[in-house]
């Protein structure tokens, strides 16, 4: 494991210390809670993360985020930083990673699987607990990252809470609304598509991959979540959770209403939080999107966990 | 075809670590990767100027641990207000580049891993902030490789894409029902009105008439420490850009006012199509394996 801690904004101290404990000093301009960037290595591939450390930690919890799928990754990636800050200044730390395939982390992305992402899920949890000593996990799935973070939560006892921000409900319909999304941009340029969606679909079963963007979308990934459902994900599941909407309509989405009430079905604690706004997933934004709505639900609804 | 890590960059990626910059307007995050295991360091280290420092599709991520193979370090991080870093976020101008955060990052490389020498990459925002470091740090910089980075202001912008519009083309655009609705901003109709009055301009009294577009200042003062510095610069653009159609007036003004000697130093590069975005795979490839190709060719 390589890394160090982020203190204060005394001057550097010049060349750093050896060894998995040497510290650099550090305090982001906007929140004064310690951050440490670091490698840590479950497998034989080194996974990045960040440790958000409270001054004072005030629960026995820790937030695991678990990020959105391929350029998703990277669209949200500003404002998950921004709540991991507040939620580390209210007191309960906060650990973010890349999953495998991802950002700074290693793997390829075309080997990138529902049960890879579950998989490094639990992995950062266990990196999470073990840094921040806290003994149960709050969950925060981010788009696709949701069906990753509910099997992860599903299966493990330690899991205290579920947030989920935008939740993809099956990943087939996602991938489905992906490729049609890029068809409609290639309208929208005056360009007329060459092919369909089930056509595209077709050509990833048979070459392995499509281009969305910039980015492939693989047959791993498409096969891997072809039944997968968060509904049936989290089938026993009945932890206090939170949902947070970020679309441009003002009543709660069909699926998202029909998960909720499953939920409250089992007597699971559920609460849910509507942000209007059109996203364009596949698009990162100048400056970076942020959502200081969406930042201070979560981190109220997280602050009010028993 | 995807990326698929090979032995010797998995290596590379063990040896990563993670590194914080001090900064004027937020502490930085990056990722410095050291020379592969074997590899022998040729000295020069290699700054990735992107948003986020992963980029698109992991490119620079992928680029990093390629340079470590040929012995080079690499860094990629984030600006203030971006990804893990501190500071307050802001829109990005690229008349406007984040010169204290480059700067930053040379001079922490230099002081606590010994680094002297230096090549700064980026595309766009990230291309003129690449370029903005020669300001301050001219005599380190080896390389400078910038691509498809507009070097007028931003309204400006406007009327170059004004100049390459015709009224065939301007109707196609406004039998689109979804331009109709974007002009319910006035930003929009400013916009437009300003493109309009542009064109029937050319219209009426021919290209030679129309007043040339000025560089922005921070460009021309850019430049010019790039000029003055002994650095060699690789500029790629595609002729679709409109970034591209900005750089011709540079090409046009700036450069033949250059020494054969600082000219000689220079390579333009064109390529058909686009090269602004990285939204297209193969153009994505081809633009990442020719910076690569460049950096790596540079004489020792």
């Amino acid at each position: 494991m390589r890394g160090f801690r982020l203190r204060s904004r005394a001057p550097s101290s010049g060349k750093p210390e050896p060894g998995p404990s040497r510290a650099s000093p550090h305090v982001p301009a906007t929140v004064q809670t310690p951050e440490t960037p670091r490698f840590f290595t479950p497998r034989e591939h080194p996974l990045y993360g960040v440790l958000h450390a409270p001054a004072a930690p005030v629960r026995d919890l820790v937030v695991v985020h678990v990020h959105g799928l391929g350029v998703e990754q990277i669209t949200t990636y500003r404002a998950e930083v921004l709540c991991a800050r507040a939620v580390a200044s209210a007191g309960v730390p906060v650990f973010r990673y890349h999953a495998r395939g991802h950002g700074d982390s290693t793997g390829d992305f075309s080997g990138v699987t529902l049960d890879t992402l579950a998989e490094d899920a639990g992995h950062a949890a266990d990196e999470a607990r073990r840094l921040s000593g806290a003994a149960r996990v709050v969950w925060l799935g981010v788009r696709f990252g949701a069906l990753a973070a509910a099997r992860a939560a599903a299966a493990r006892a330690d899991s205290a809470g579920l947030v989920l921000w935008e939740p993809v409900h099956r990943g087939a319909e996602y991938f489905r609304g992906m490729l049609r999304a890029m068809l409609y941009s290639q309208v929208a340029a005056g360009h007329k598509p060459d092919r369909s969606v089930d056509q595209l679909l077709d050509e990833v079963e048979s070459a392995g991959q499509v281009d969305v963007h910039g980015y492939y979308l693989h047959r791993a990934i498409v096969r891997s979540t072809r039944e997968a459902t968060l509904s049936g994900t989290l089938g026993t599941w009945s932890g206090p959770t939170l949902l947070a909407q970020l679309q441009g309509r003002s009543q709660l989405a069909a699926p998202h209403e029909a998960l909720l009430a499953e939920l409250r079905g089992r007597n699971s604690p559920v609460a849910s939080f509507l942000h209007r706004e059109d996203l364009g997933w596949h698009y990162t934004q100048n400056p970076a999107w942020e959502c200081p709505p969406l930042v201070q639900a979560t981190r109220e609804w997280i602050d009010a966990l028993e | 075809m995807p990326w698929s890590e090979s032995p010797a960059e998995l290596a590379c990626a063990r040896g990563e670590r993670p590194e914080i910059v001090a900064s004027p307007l937020g502490d930085l995050i990056g990722i410095l990767t050291p020379p592969a295991p074997g590899a022998a360091p040729n000295g020069r280290a290699v700054i990735l100027l992107t948003r986020p420092r992963s980029h698109r599709n992991r490119m620079w991520v992928e680029g990093a641990r390629r340079l470590a193979l040929s012995g080079h370090h690499a860094f990629r991080f984030d600006y203030h207000g971006c990804g893990d870093s501190g500071g307050d976020s802001a829109y990005l101008d690229p008349n406007q580049p984040y010169r204290g955060d480059v700067v930053a990052a040379i001079r922490h490389l230099r002081a606590t891993h010994g680094l002297g020498r230096f090549v700064v990459f980026g595309s766009c925002f990230d291309a003129r902030t690449a370029l903005s470091a020669f300001a301050d740090e001219g005599d380190a910089l080896d390389g400078l490789v910038f691509v498809a980075a507009p070097v007028v202001e931003l309204a400006d912008m406007t009327l170059v894409r004004a100049d390459h519009r015709d009224w065939k083309g301007l109707g196609g655009t406004l039998r689109n029902p979804e331009n109709w609705r974007a002009l319910a901003s006035p930003a929009r109709w400013a916009y437009m009105a300003k493109m309009v009055a542009r064109m029937a301009r050319r219209s009426a009294l021919g290209p030679e008439a129309t007043p040339e577009l000025p560089l922005s200042r921070s460009f021309r003062e850019h430049f010019q420490a790039l000029v003055r510095s002994r650095a060699r610069a690789l500029f790629l653009y595609g002729r679709d850009d409109d970034e591209y159609r900005s750089f011709h007036v540079a090409e046009r003004t700036l450069f033949p006012k250059l020494s054969a000697a600082d000219r000689a130093r220079f390579e333009i590069e064109v390529w058909p199509g686009h090269v602004h975005g990285f939204l297209e795979m193969t153009r994505q490839r081809e633009t990442f394996q020719r910076v690569l190709a460049w950096i790596e060719a540079l004489p020792a």
